[in-house]
């Protein structure tokens, strides 16, 4: 490095006058003039995440005449700002002549924030076709990469959602190897491998490129248990069925060691396998998240531990927002463990996206919102040291020590869980015992349940009281709801919880009206208070 | 002996054994306060200024207080204690201190739900047939205990190991006035003001064992303040009387211990009530409590298989038979019934 290679890049100050790229005069051999702005244009689509929504973006780029610039616009944000030099260097680098002319990139729409690397390879390949380096025909594609300085493509976020942009528009998707694979599984996607720009060119232009390798079928994920691996627990294993059915939030209470976050982990698995729609939805929500996934059959289950920040669970974030654990479970279980160990301002922060099922957020200047239709499942034990209420160890607690402890779950969060269990610590017997019931067994129940919720419109969680109002109740029924309602001082709250439980009793049980089997069932399945 | 001057003894709210001790030394009640109020004798601060209150000053204090003050032989002190050696001079009282000897039940204040099950309904069943059931208002066996009269509408006796005007621990105010108001006492050999520190407690239970006829320990572990009542118990000459345990479990170990040492193991309420009766003299026979409310079904059996302790849902269906689905139906009709109730995950007889 010296002076020399600096001096020779220098301009001179009093410019020539420029014989390229004003109105009237000769274009760049090859490029038809746009008789309007007196430059060319062209436009190659691309993808940006509204919420965990794919979204169109055409990458507009004309070359104009004026000034040598290279400007761009449209909400970028610092990572889509250095592509300028990027996409030049890759351009020479792939044997291509850079314009220098008055380049203007525009991301559209504009009112969306655009992040991260992933517009090089459509800014390249529009500035190719605008500067008519290639035939107009490239910008006939949805692209998305990171660009090398040597012109090799790099994967980047976001490529199942160029795969679903790229299938709605009917356009093939030119995707860098790592990021080809998750667009691979939208099913109606065509999906081309590029590993350099041109590469890129040439399968734009319709060349055969490889497509990627089908995605491997989903293997069964750890997180879920088979309900039969869990012995005794029949209270426990009623209440989760139910919880399954009819998607009530449940919260189980135990000492430590009675198989709560078992116990939990089992109600991924009886609930109904998710729809392509809703997989499609959840895979967007964990892409969203930058943690790509195979295309889920069974529901997530997202366990996230009662230290994390509440960008890490409700989401946001720096930048541009990114979803939480909320969001990545999705049209799941979303399981608090330790339940009284999370801090109250945590437990408020959940409280109104999970009873709406969305998460809103809102910046200067933006707001996105992430779906998190999730069903909450808690565990907490009955005290501080764990051993309230247990058949032969002594709780050391001291009375008032519970009773602050229990009212950690008196906040309205805990009015939204419509189930509540004791676990009890299993007898050694029962450890012995047989084999329960598998989950397959219980989650075609729950899918009879559910058909008939479905024939009603809503599944009973969402079942507000004019909607109980409307059901029918035996006389008996009602009977002994009101009695409860004396007796055990149910509140207005209590009241319906005990009837939407007693709902989803009467749907496994296939029956119209709700009798008062069911209310008593439900009465013994309320939480307390 | 002048009730002045015990009175003002009482009000320095010494340990028992040092009031003994200066009593002695001094020759007389009036001695060992003269001393104390003088600093012949080295006492800290509280207690000489609490020396040297006069007679009308205390008085007034415990008529502010509504506390009324006992002397040994005097109108009110219990017969039973006052023959004991060691017995207190004077015992500040609120409400009814029964003349006969009662059922004292004391147990660990850390207690499983097998000793709070046993401590209420061993207390249900004593004050059901008239005798009076007497504690030591702490948490665990004796709180048990004590709802357990109040449960039956029975007379209670709380023993305090702190001033009449403490409630010690605080969250058993409301549980002394219901034993109040159900025509109960509350005694305390400490003047008002007397903090609850923990050498309170070791005489308090000789007061404990010297007003009732027989102890019942329902749970305790090897060392504690119910095995101090016990042995106040054989002291006194009165019956004890222990609520056997699983061998291998500390919490039952000073129960067990007990009945090795010759105690009589204590079976159902029933077995107590006949063993108490040989002691204390036929109670009257248990008010009939209205008629019950026929339960059918598996209700019958739940509630048939319910341990006075209470038990997890599971384990009484398990015990009754019953499916989950089942045994939850015929909870909930229980508890509108008013025959169970649920604390967490436990279901318990009774309200």
């Amino acid at each position: 490095m010296g002076l020399a290679p600096l001096a020779q890049s220098a301009r001179p100050l009093r410019r020539r006058p420029c014989r390229r790229g004003h109105r009237g005069r000769a274009p760049l051999p090859g490029v038809t003039p746009d008789p309007y702005l007196g430059g060319v244009f062209a436009a190659v689509t691309s993808v940006a995440l509204v919420g965990i929504d794919p979204c169109p973006v055409r990458v507009e780029v004309h070359v104009g005449g004026g000034k040598e610039a290279f400007q761009l616009v449209g909400l970028p944000d610092t990572a889509v700002r250095e592509a300028k030099e990027r996409v030049r260097a890759a351009l020479l680098s792939s044997g291509y002549r850079f314009p220098y002319r008055r380049l203007t990139v525009n991301l559209a729409p504009a009112e969306i924030p655009k992040a991260g690397s992933a517009y090089d390879l459509p800014i390249a390949l529009a500035v190719l076709a605008a500067s008519g380096m290639v035939p107009a025909a490239v910008t006939g594609v949805v692209a998305l990469g990171e660009l090398a300085l040597d012109g090799a493509v790099r994967p980047a976020r976001g490529g199942l959602g160029a795969g679903i942009v790229a299938a709605a528009a009917g356009f093939p998707c030119l995707l860098p190897p790592g990021s080809a694979e998750e667009a691979a599984v939208v099913s109606r996607a065509e999906v081309r491998v590029v590993r350099t720009l041109a590469e890129a060119v040439a399968a734009a232009l319709g060349e055969t490129a490889p497509s990627p390798p089908s995605p491997p079928p989903e293997t069964a994920s750890g997180a879920s248990v088979d309900l039969a691996w869990v012995r005794g627990q029949a209270l426990a294993r009623r209440a989760l069925e139910v919880a399954a059915a009819g998607g009530h939030h449940l919260l189980m209470m135990g000492p430590p060691g009675a198989g709560k976050t078992m116990l939990a982990r089992c109600l991924p698995g009886m609930l109904p396998a998710l729809t392509s729609a809703e997989s499609l939805e959840v895979a967007c929500a964990w892409a969203a998240a930058g943690r790509p996934r195979p295309i889920p059959s069974e529901p997530p289950f997202r366990s996230p531990h009662h230290t994390a920040t509440p960008a890490a669970i409700v989401g946001g974030g720096s930048g541009v927002p990114v979803p939480g654990e909320l969001t990545l479970a999705h049209r799941g279980v979303l399981f608090l463990d330790e339940l009284g160990e999370f801090p109250p301002y945590l437990l408020d922060a959940l409280r109104q996206p999970i009873e709406e099922g969305w998460v809103h957020i809102a910046r200067k200047g933006i707001a996105v919102r992430f779906p998190c239709d999730v069903q909450v499942a808690a565990a907490a034990n009955p005290c501080p040291c764990g051993y309230a209420g247990d058949r032969l160890v002594a709780c050391t607690c001291p009375p008032a020590g519970v009773a602050r402890y229990r009212r950690r779950f008196s906040g309205p969060l805990l009015d939204r869980f419509d189930l509540q269990v004791a676990v009890p610590r299993l007898d050694p017997a029962d450890l012995c015992g047989p084999e329960g019931e598998p989950s397959a067994a219980v989650r075609s129940r729950v899918a009879v349940a559910r058909r008939l919720q479905a024939e009603r419109g809503a599944l009973n969680r969402s079942l507000s009281r004019r909607d109980l109002d409307a059901l029918q109740w035996r006389p008996e029924a009602t009977r002994l709801l009101r009695a409860a309602a004396d007796r055990l001082a149910l509140t207005a709250r209590g009241w319906d919880r005990v009837r939407r439980v007693a709902r989803t009793l009467a749907d496994l049980a296939g029956v119209g009206a709700v009798a008062e089997e069911q209310v008593a069932e439900a009465l013994s399945l309320r939480a307390a208070g | 002996m002048s009730d002045e001057a015990r009175l003002r003894l009482a009000f320095c709210g010494l340990h028992p054994d040092r009031a003994d001790r200066l009593k002695r030394a001094f020759g007389s009640p009036a001695g060992a306060v003269g001393a104390l109020a003088s600093g012949r004798v080295a006492a800290p601060e509280a207690v000489r200024a609490a020396a040297a209150l006069p007679f009308a000053a205390c008085r007034e204090r415990l008529a502010r207080l509504g506390v009324t003050p006992l002397f040994r032989g005097g109108a009110g002190y219990p017969a039973h204690l006052a023959d004991l050696p060691g017995a207190p001079d004077v015992l500040f009282s609120k409400g009814a201190l029964p003349a006969q000897p009662g059922v004292a039940i004391v147990g660990t204040r850390r207690c499983t739900r097998y000793g709070t099950g046993l401590a209420r309904v061993y207390g249900q069943a004593c004050a059901a047939v008239g005798w009076p059931v007497i504690s030591g208002l702490a948490r665990g066996a004796d709180a048990e205990a004590h709802r357990g009269v109040v449960d039956a509408g029975g007379a209670g006796v709380a023993v305090l190991g702190c001033g009449p005007d403490i409630v010690y621990p605080a969250e058993h105010r409301p549980l002394l006035e219901s034993l109040l108001a159900g025509g109960g006492g509350m005694v305390t050999e400490y003047p008002p003001g007397a903090r609850p520190e923990p050498w309170r407690f070791p005489p308090r239970n000789r007061i404990i064992a010297g007003l009732a006829g027989a102890v019942v320990v329902v749970e305790a572990g090897e060392t504690g303040g119910a095995l101090i009542t016990a042995a106040a118990a054989l002291e006194q000459g009165r019956h004890v009387f222990a609520v056997p345990g699983d061998v291998g479990r500390a919490t039952s170990r000073g129960c067990n211990l007990l009945i090795r040492d010759g105690a009589t193991p204590v079976l159902d309420p029933a077995d107590l009530v006949a063993s108490l009766s040989l002691l204390l003299g036929p109670g009257r026979a248990p008010a009939p409590s209205g008629p019950a409310p026929p339960v059918e079904g598996p209700g019958r059996a739940l509630l048939a298989a319910l341990p006075p302790g209470g038990a997890a849902l599971e384990e009484a269906a398990t015990a009754a038979g019953l499916g989950v689905a089942e045994a939850m139906a015929a909870l909930a009709r229980l508890e509108v019934a008013g025959l169970v109730r649920r604390d967490g995950g436990l279901v318990l007889p009774g309200r």
